[in-house]
């Protein structure tokens, strides 16, 4: 995997260098500016673009347009976006445009290097990855002013959670310690209740749990 | 009165006088009169009256001696008509004759001010005026010679004559009374000029009716030549009390000490130069005002001071406590008596003085305001700052050493040293999130990075209680979108601590140029503004920035926190 990177701030920078060379994936370049991640973005067409989501010029929400601007650009090309506090609204402006491979974590996980690989390989295979902590408070959010979300058992939450988050089955049985099979119990009465169409295909689910979530 | 209404109302005055005295002149002329020289006489008089009487009125507006010598003209104007050979018209120039008498005991009375002073002088004019009037009626009731005769009654004629004349003695005595006792309490420089302009005024008023009745009785005079003497005594008064007061050679306190009244009231500058030139009697009056940041005189409206030169202009510089306050131009030729000038000045320094002070203490409170407004922007400036370096710098530090553990972690093999690298990155993760929590709470990311509504609607969501937001806002600067921000964390946190509250609301509105911020929440109400640190904070907060907080609480009701800050443009 090629990835580029756009990081204005040094000592993130070499966090995300050791964690990339600990999962043995070449960083083509690293931007300092969200115009500069644009520019190498096109010249090295890597598989993935990490970036901070608050870079120079303006350092208010330049590395998230600019992640927007390369899926336009280069739909070909996943993104990953960090940022130190994540916030509903950006994860919905990110999966805006419905389409696969992008992500949004906060920068502390990069700490967990395991699962950040994990993560940076979902993503970039066409997955969709939302941080644990956005995830659970859009299902918190709904909760509250939905009865569907109201209605659901505590247990089924958390599957919803798992599933917002982009976590596979497997992977939610694992999280949770449960069979695959109880899992699937669950997510086919979510899907019911939601009124989402099932689907295998990880990045649409997330999107439609997003989406049902977020209205 | 404004001086082009003044203008036409004496034009007016003026031309009906000379209209009268015309027509007057013709009837006399066809009479015909003798000798022909009393044809022109009584219009003469009146028409002296009157010019004197309307340049008085001209120069001084707000003295009524010119309406009184006006008056004094038409008396004498229709006094005239007593030569005309008509029964009607002979009493009605007679009638007026007597009248005129009493308008010099009215117009001695109410000088130099044009006004009378007191219940004495009052009652006095009053009792002058209807015995010259209502009281000599009777005498043309019953007696032979007159036109109007009802029955001729000699005794009843008699007692008529009696009672008029007694009361006339009277009226005279107290007039006689009241004048000297004003002049013995004048201070000596004005007794000085008043006395023998009061006391002619006395000498006419009592001469002419007097002469009328002893004269012929004791002396046997020819009646023409006591009508010449009597004419040539009453043409001078108006001559000389238009002269006097005009001359204005005397004090006048009874205006100053209205002035002084008047300035109790909160007057500006503009008032304050209109009252000072009312008092003065100069409509030409200038006052400048002192501005001691600049070291030069202002006029009334603000602008550099220049006062007007001539060969009559004057000024008199006034001081407080030894300090340029003022400065007072004038026409001399109005204004003889530059003390006048200098004790009116006097008393409008401490006014003048309290206006500069007004003026200081706006532009320090100004100032105050605005370094208020400068202390919260650093504060916010800094917050922000800190926000980004710990963001920035320490977290990333934090970042970088907790993946130093994890990659220490997945090295080792499993034993005691694996499990204390576990615990390192266990720790560093509570760090991490704790530093994220307090950089939230210093300044939050979202406030910085997308502003106002953004920031508020994450807040909102957040909320245990269901929250709801009604937004319409655009960009503001940077203190107002911190300041608004805290006033919704800060009442949304009382709300949920203390109000038991199933619904809270938050409103954010641009109106004008001022940002509203409504919170309201339906729980138990009964918050007051002072309660908390957290609201008492932010209400210095807004109130550096020029805004209002009001908080209305009433017990069982629900509680609302409104909050308005000016936004600039």
């Amino acid at each position: 995997m090629r990835v580029v990177i756009g990081e204005d701030e040094a000592l993130m920078r070499l966090g995300l260098t050791l964690v990339l060379e600990q999962g043995g994936i070449e960083v083509a370049a690293v931007a300092g500016d969200a115009p500069t991640l644009i520019a190498e973005a096109a010249a090295h067409r890597p598989d993935l673009v990490i970036t901070d989501i608050r870079m120079p010029p303006d350092n208010s929400d330049d590395g998230l347009r600019a992640a927007l601007a390369i899926r336009v650009a280069q739909p070909e090309v996943a993104v990953l976006v960090l940022s130190q506090f994540v916030q509903r609204q950006y994860a919905l402006e990110l999966m805006s445009d419905g389409a696969a491979g992008v992500g949004y974590l906060l920068k502390q996980r990069i700490a967990d290097i395991d699962g950040f690989l994990h993560d940076l390989k979902i993503v970039q295979t066409g997955g969709t990855i939302l941080d644990r902590e956005v995830a659970g408070a859009l299902v918190e959010r709904a909760r509250r002013t939905d009865d569907v979300v109201e209605a659901l058992t505590p247990r089924q939450r958390d599957v919803l959670v798992l599933m917002a988050e982009g976590n596979s089955n497997a992977a939610i049985a694992q999280r949770l310690e449960i069979a695959e099979k109880t899992v699937v119990q669950h997510t086919s009465l979510i899907y019911d209740r939601l009124g989402i169409a099932e689907s295998d295909a990880h990045h649409r689910r997330v999107l439609a749990v997003v989406r049902f979530l977020a209205r | 009165m404004r001086s082009t209404s003044l203008f036409w109302a004496l034009a007016v005055i003026g031309g009906s006088l000379l209209l009268f005295a015309a027509v007057e002149i013709v009837l006399m002329v066809v009479g015909p009169v003798e000798p022909t020289w009393l044809i022109l006489a009584f219009p003469l008089m009146g028409l002296t009256y009157g010019a004197t009487g309307i340049e008085a009125w001209r120069r001084r507006p707000s003295n009524r001696i010119g309406l009184l010598l006006v008056l004094g003209a038409w008396c004498w104007l229709l006094a005239g008509l007593a030569n005309v050979e008509d029964e009607v018209l002979i009493v009605v120039g007679q009638l007026a004759a007597t009248v005129g008498i009493a308008v010099i005991v009215h117009l001695v009375l109410a000088f130099p001010p044009g006004r009378l002073p007191d219940r004495a002088s009052r009652w006095i004019s009053i009792s002058a005026y209807v015995t010259t009037t209502v009281f000599e009626v009777p005498l043309w009731l019953f007696n032979p010679s007159s036109p109007a005769m009802i029955r001729d009654h000699p005794d009843l004629d008699r007692l008529a004559h009696w009672f008029q004349r007694s009361l006339g003695a009277v009226i005279f005595v107290a007039f006689v009374v009241v004048v000297v006792r004003r002049l013995m309490a004048a201070p000596p420089p004005a007794r000085r000029v008043l006395a023998p302009l009061l006391g002619y005024g006395v000498f006419t008023a009592v001469m002419v009716p007097v002469s009328a009745n002893v004269l012929p009785v004791l002396v046997g005079i020819d009646p023409l030549t006591l009508a010449t003497i009597q004419l040539a005594v009453l043409m001078v008064v108006p001559l000389a009390f238009t002269l006097g007061l005009l001359r204005g050679g005397f004090a006048q306190t009874g205006e100053l000490v209205e002035l002084g009244a008047s300035l109790g009231a909160d007057l500006d500058r503009p008032e304050l130069a209109a009252a000072l030139s009312a008092t003065l009697g100069d409509p030409s009056v200038e006052v400048g005002f002192w501005l001691p940041g600049r070291s030069r005189y202002v006029d009334a409206a603000g602008r550099p001071l220049d006062l007007a030169v001539g060969r009559e202009r004057r000024r008199v510089d006034i001081d407080v406590g030894g300090r340029p306050v003022g400065v007072i131009g004038y026409d001399a030729t109005l204004l003889a008596d530059a003390d006048l000038v200098r004790t009116a000045g006097r008393v409008v320094a401490i006014a003048i003085d309290r206006q500069r002070l007004d003026v200081e203490l706006r532009a320090s409170y100004e100032a105050l305001r605005t370094s208020r407004a400068r202390i919260v922007e650093a504060g916010d400036a800094e917050r922000r700052r800190i926000a980004r370096d710990l963001h920035d710098g320490l977290q990333g530090r934090l970042v970088l050493l907790a993946i130093r553990a994890q990659r220490l972690v997945d090295r080792v093999g499993p034993g005691d040293a694996r499990d204390q690298a576990q615990e390192v990155r266990f720790g560093m993760d509570a760090a991490i999130e704790e530093l994220r929590a307090l950089v939230h709470g210093v300044m939050p990311a979202l406030l910085i990075e997308r502003g106002l509504e953004a920031a508020t609607a994450e807040l909102v969501d957040r909320m245990p209680i269901p929250t709801e937001l009604a937004a319409r806002v655009r960009p503001l600067p940077a203190s107002v979108e911190s300041t608004a921000y805290l006033v919704v964390a800060e009442s949304l946190a009382n709300g949920v601590k203390h109000s038991r509250a199933d619904h809270m609301w938050v409103r954010l509105d641009v109106i004008g140029s001022e940002l509203c911020v409504e919170i309201r929440d339906d729980g138990v109400g009964g918050a007051a503004t002072n309660g908390g640190s957290g609201l008492r904070g932010i209400t210095d907060r807004v109130d550096a920035l020029g805004g209002r907080v009001d908080v209305d609480s009433p017990a069982g009701r629900g509680t609302v926190v409104r909050v308005e800050v000016p936004c600039g443009s």
